[in-house]
């Protein structure tokens, strides 16, 4: 697993000639243009590859763009930088995600109850100040511009924003004090990337600290989220359908913008819905008397179910799950439900953040007194800094990050918790990462 | 029926005759509108808000100066029926004197410039942490320093501030809009002592424009720092300073160089940029930037027409300019001009 919704690392080259014929690839690439119906020698078949490659071509100067790429039954999002180099051109292709799943638009980007909005450069200097807000607190805004983000404000605890700026990260309620005024803020932001992913500043909010920051814990009771299942489902099933009819105009030919703004609407849609069944989750497992009824389960078993309901994925996107042989058993003390749950978000995250051609290893085991499932990926891996806060509720190690909404693996970690045992992970930046469910032996002894 | 009953019936169906043909007729308008005349909704939506807040600024301001000054004089009845009045959005609407050429203009390009400048791809030249804005804020050089602050705040401001002509314009339009039919001469005279008010506080806000070209006159670019600049405007996605150090370096004025820049066309800006000697990649790596911000603009024709751009004499292209480059009221003539000789 990743640092999540950053694009994976692998960057392809090619070469394509003058006339357009690709001359060479790297092995991502080539398969691309082959399951295209391409050929090295041949003209290149993925045309929005072969586009970009001639109007560098033509323009005589590097072109980058972001294209989508129908590869199979997926969309691949790419970034092609195409560099012209005497007759021919050079591609570079990063990106290689599936086209995400729709995007909230974060707290931090609407700042509703926000005093005022501000963005910066990479150096933390202020680009961009809400004026008319900024001065409704008493800050002199236009002659903050251009200074650094701490000339605003002074951090209570210095250490962690120091951290997040120095590390180009996303910070979220970071408690501080307005220069001159002294009025308590909290300080939000996210990461502003371009289109190759590199980093080019922050957006940000101030909230005043008398308006209190996000509650931690919801103060649902179960009946509303209940209520919130029933009334929401089906209009949001509806909406999603509709949109999806629109997006494919089937009702006639519409412009391709409206097409795609149906598209983002279905897309919002499905992420409404996979966050109703999770904050029913969420309202469950935070009730003080949640149980899980512990029974005899096999791990190895819950394991092979899990690569099978994400197999079509899997394949997809080009990644290999291995999972434990169809003989091997291991006796566990749990829920199989929610086992099946929690493993299923693991590997959905290890297949999501896995570089094409990737494996990922699930594998069931017993080791000393616990039953343990471990999911290993190939991705980029996890700093040791966010480890921690990927189990935070809403916890992300980036908050621009596509799809999910931060309450997967919060939800997974109570729920092993709550069957007796936990979900740990190791990862080094680079080296991928292992997520382990452990959980106690099965309730007769035996293992 | 009675009589009145009869009349009333008569006075709605020649009234609902009459919205009928005006329907039609905005049909008609609407069917046969060229589709590159057309605005996008988005566009449509942010042009009419900028134009609805405007005005609602001016007539907030305007009737409430208006009626402190008819309260100071005991007139309190009077400043009530003021602040109480109509909106003047709606009125000025149906009298159809926001169908300005001028106001119309410069809404648009006001809008198209912020969709643009938001859509530009953020190109960070080298390892420099610093924004180009940001560093120039921080130089010795004073004019400099304080144009680029400048220039930082009115990209910050929230709402568009339009030219101060037309600004104008608007200010009498609304002080007419929001007059009520049974002024009495000390209401007039309120209603003008506050818009002559407006219009003197009115030249203090340089805007966007303004100093956009302070900041290009302060800097001055030589010739073979041009290239750098202009890129580096683009790539920080400080379109008005793109515009502003185009203008500059040209001799054209702001409204004029942000009219080229701003056309999906891109055949005056093509000349622009020769007029001012910029060689080929420059001229391809900003139609690319450009192209990549406004999806009418078609790359795929200007990469067509690249090498005969980039051979057009410097010289040739700023006389074809020419055109451009004369007082605005005698441009707008001439275009007035060709366009009733073209019907």
């Amino acid at each position: 697993m990743s640092a999540p919704g950053s694009p994976t690392g692998l960057v392809a080259h090619a070469l394509v000639d003058r006339a357009g014929l690709l001359l060479a690839a790297d092995p991502a690439l080539a398969s691309l243009n082959a399951r295209a119906g391409g050929d090295i020698g041949a003209a290149v078949a993925v045309p929005q590859l072969a586009t970009v490659a001639r109007l560098a071509r033509r323009l005589d100067i590097p072109v980058s763009r972001g294209v989508t790429v129908a590869d199979e039954d997926a969309d691949l999002e790419l970034w092609v930088r195409a560099e012209p180099d005497g007759d021919a051109v050079r591609l570079a292709v990063s990106g290689w995600r599936e086209t995400p799943a729709w995007r909230p638009a974060t707290a931090v980007g609407s700042g509703m109850d926000a005093a005022f909005r501000w963005e910066a450069d990479p150096s933390a200097r202020l680009t961009f100040v809400t004026l008319e807000g900024a001065m409704a607190v008493g800050l002199d805004a236009a002659g903050l511009l251009g200074q650094p983000l701490t000339s605003l404000l002074v951090p209570e605890d210095a250490g962690p924003l120091a951290d997040a700026l120095a590390g180009r990260r996303a910070f979220s309620d970071r408690p501080a004090r307005l220069r001159g005024s002294g009025r308590g803020v909290w300080l939000s932001a996210v990461v502003h990337r371009d289109g190759a992913g590199a980093f080019i500043g922050w957006r940000g909010t101030v909230r005043l600290a008398d308006t209190a920051p996000a509650p931690t814990e919801p103060a649902l009771p179960a009946t509303f989220t209940g209520g919130l299942d029933r009334a929401l489902r089906a209009p949001l099933t509806r909406i999603v359908a509709n949109a999806d009819s629109m997006s494919a105009a089937a009702d006639g030919p519409i412009p391709p913008a409206y097409a795609d703004y149906a598209a983002d609407i279905a897309g919002a849609g499905r992420h409404l819905l996979a966050l109703i069944d999770d904050l029913v989750d969420l309202q469950a497992i935070e009730r003080p008397d949640f149980a899980l009824a512990v029974e005899r389960i096999d791990l190895a078993d819950v394991a092979r179910r899990a690569a099978g309901l994400l197999g079509v994925r899997a394949s997809e996107r080009g990644v290999t799950v291995e999972r434990p042989n169809a003989g091997v058993a291991v006796s566990a003390s749990g829920d199989f439900r929610r086992a099946l749950q929690v493993v299923v978000n693991l590997l959905g995250n290890a297949i999501r953040y896995s570089p094409p051609g990737g494996t990922v290893m699930l594998a069931a085991r017993v080791e000393g007194a616990r039953a343990l499932v471990t999911v290993v990926d190939e991705g980029p891996g996890i700093a040791p800094a966010d480890q921690a806060r990927i189990f935070e509720k809403f916890g992300r190690v980036d908050p621009g990050e596509e799809g999910g909404n931060g309450l997967g693996l919060y939800i997974a970690r109570r729920l092993a918790r709550a069957m007796g045992g936990d979900l740990t992970v190791e990862s080094a930046p680079g080296a991928g990462a292992r997520f382990t469910l452990a959980l106690g032996p099965a309730p007769d002894g035996r293992a | 029926m009675s009589v009145d009953s009869i009349h009333d019936a008569t006075l709605r169906a020649a009234d609902a005759r009459a919205r009928a043909d005006a329907r039609l007729l905005g049909a008609i308008d609407d069917l046969f509108l060229p589709d590159d005349a057309r605005l996008t909704e988005r566009t449509r939506l942010m042009v009419v808000r900028l134009l609805h807040d405007t005005i609602g600024a001016i007539e907030a301001e305007l009737r409430q100066r208006a009626a402190r000054l008819l309260t100071a004089t005991g007139a309190v009845a009077a400043a009530g029926a003021l602040l109480s009045g109509p909106g003047a959005v709606a009125r000025l609407t149906a009298a159809g004197l926001l169908r300005d050429e001028a106001c119309v203009e410069a809404l648009v390009a006001r809008v198209r410039h912020r969709e643009i400048a938001d859509a530009l791809p953020v190109a960070r030249e080298g390892p420099e942490e610093m924004s180009l804005l940001v560093r120039l804020a921080a130089v010795p050089d004073r004019v400099v320093a304080s144009a680029a602050r400048a220039l930082l705040a009115a990209d910050s401001a929230e709402a568009a501030v339009l030219p101060a002509t037309v600004r104008q314009r608007l200010i009498w339009a609304v002080a007419a809009a929001i007059r009520p039919a049974t002024a009495d001469m000390a209401t007039d005279r309120a209603i003008a002592e506050a818009a002559a008010r407006s219009l003197s506080v009115d030249g203090e806000d340089e805007g966007l424009d303004g100093a956009a070209m302070r900041l290009a006159a302060a800097i001055d670019a030589r010739r073979e720092e041009l290239t750098p600049l202009l890129l580096e405007a683009l790539g920080d996605r400080r379109l008005a300073l793109f515009v502003a150090v185009l203008a500059q370096a040209a001799g054209l004025d702001y409204a004029q160089a942000e009219a080229m820049v701003l056309e999906p066309e891109g055949e005056r800006l093509w000349l622009l940029l020769r007029a001012v000697a910029l060689d080929r990649p420059t001229i391809a790596r900003i139609a690319l930037a450009l192209s990549d911000a406004d999806p009418r603009r078609d790359i795929e024709a200007f990469a067509e027409r690249l090498d005969m751009i980039a051979a057009v004499d410097p010289a040739r292209a700023l006389a074809a300019l020419t055109p451009d480059t004369l007082v605005p009221a005698f441009r707008h003539a001439i275009r007035a001009l060709a366009r009733t000789e073209r019907m």
